[in-house]
């Protein structure tokens, strides 16, 4: 299988994304997709936890992202992972949605910059693709009546006064930095986890 | 749950587009979001229970509506018992609302994953006129779905083949460790899943840049008008049940 990699980006080095990088990228968002909801299925019964997800889902889900953007190493993989993330996970707030498609964009223009091939740029690109996970909250943020609505509806009063006294005006910067924070230990993370065990077995 | 991989319809007694299955999954999502009270969510869910017994799960159909029954009993029990200790109610408002919440949107993922085969999915969205490149991805994100959970059970068992449990206290204890024996076969070996994938792909010429046939009868037949008018009447019924709600009528 390494012997094919190698040959491949030789004989014909092409940008398209071919079918093949389109199955990648699916099929990484669809596990990406399951770790992150099985992350926030877990913190989302403490309100304190809850907020401070993104975190936790940048320090697991970066190897995730990682090896899917090294694999294809072209211009989308983090694109589609980006939409298919926000289709899923932020899909009842539309604002919300658009605004996760337009961080992975960024982390798009920052693996751009590195040319498709810089290591560091497509490390550095998660710290930028983990904002998204700010997304789903953005409901909180810019739709706070409807969300308390929720909220108490769903999980009560004192679960909806909880996540309202921690929600303050600066949270959603507060949960920026904790994204970046857990992304930037995920990414150390990932780069020794894929030096470890992928670069070993040629797969990347 | 056993998930098998290739979803059927052969056995149903109807057949809905794939179209309409996406449109269904799109308003499951939204009413989970905008509709506030047990009554719409419940109301919803039974409707997708019984679409998904009419194409030809009838067991899975049942089992997912006796779990929603017990769902939505205790939460009957818990509005009438007042003595309950404070923490138990707690913690089954939570575990029962999670699942109120999630219910209709994993269902319907479920019943495009169960229902559609593939090269129904692909054709059906070609005849549309969507980009080959749109719908691949997608495809495949619903394909993968069940083999990530396929390829978690396997690596749960060969950890505890080897002594290596993967409790919630051996997660909090060893964090980095657990990180490192869980995702790394899974990644391990979905990778040679979509390698082997691509390869059949391949094989099957979808990389070539034509229009393709298909032998798939691509059609929105009565039954799909049907569906698509009932689905946007549930929405917005359930639209105006929340709105009744948080105007303060009690439901």
């Amino acid at each position: 299988m390494a012997k094919k990699e190698m040959v491949n980006p030789a004989t014909q080095p092409d940008k398209k994304l071919r079918v093949k990088d389109l199955i990648f990228a699916g099929a990484f968002a669809a596990i990406y997709v399951v770790v992150m909801l099985l992350i926030v299925m877990v913190c989302g019964t403490v309100p304190v936890l809850y907020l401070i997800t993104p975190l936790f889902v940048g320090i697991v889900c970066a190897t995730i992202y990682e090896l899917c953007v090294l694999k294809v190493r072209k211009f989308g993989a983090a694109l589609i992972l980006g939409i298919l993330f926000a289709v899923t996970a932020s899909s009842g707030y539309l604002p919300g949605m658009f605004i996760a498609i337009g961080v992975a964009l960024l982390a798009e223009l920052v693996i751009l910059i590195g040319k498709y091939k810089s290591k560091k740029f497509f490390l550095l690109s998660y710290l930028v693709f983990n904002l998204n996970m700010v997304c789903p909250f953005s409901n909180l943020y810019l739709n706070r009546s409807s969300f308390m609505a929720m909220a108490t509806e769903y999980y009560g009063e004192s679960y909806a006064n909880g996540v309202a006294a921690l929600a303050t005006s600066w949270m959603p910067f507060a949960q920026m930095g904790l994204a970046v924070l857990g992304a930037a230990i995920g990414v150390l993370i990932a780069s020794k986890l894929i030096k470890k065990h992928f670069e070993k077995a040629g797969i990347v | 749950m056993d998930l098998t991989f290739y979803g059927e319809d052969v056995k149903g007694l109807i057949r809905v587009d794939p179209r309409t299955k996406v449109l269904i999954f799109i308003t499951s999502s939204l009413v989970c979001v905008s509709s506030y009270s047990d009554i719409g969510i419940a109301m919803y869910s039974v409707v997708l229970c019984i679409l998904f017994a009419l194409c030809g799960k009838p067991m899975t159909a049942l089992k997912a509506s006796l779990a929603l029954g017990v769902v939505l009993f205790v939460r009957a029990m818990m509005g009438n018992s007042k003595g309950a200790p404070e923490v138990i109610v707690m913690v089954l408002t939570l575990i029962t609302t999670s699942f109120m919440f999630a219910f209709p949107t994993l269902m319907s993922i479920y019943f495009i994953v169960k229902t559609t085969r593939i090269s129904h999915f692909l054709s059906a969205f070609q005849a549309m006129h969507v980009p080959v490149k749109a719908i691949v991805p997608v495809a495949v994100f619903f394909r993968f779905l069940p083999t990530v959970t396929d390829e978690w059970n396997g690596i749960r068992k060969a950890m505890a083949f080897r002594g290596i449990s993967l409790s919630p206290v051996q997660i909090i204890v060893h964090p980095w460790k657990t990180i490192e024996f869980i995702l790394i076969p899974m990644l391990f070996s979905s990778m040679s899943v979509m390698e082997e994938l691509a390869a059949a792909t391949m094989a099957r010429g979808m990389d070539l840049e034509v229009r393709r046939s298909s032998y798939e009868e691509v059609k929105l037949h009565a039954v799909d008008y049907l569906l698509i008018v009932l689905f946007a009447a549930m929405f917005v019924l359930a639209a105006v049940i929340a709105q009744m709600a948080k105007e303060g009528a009690v439901l």
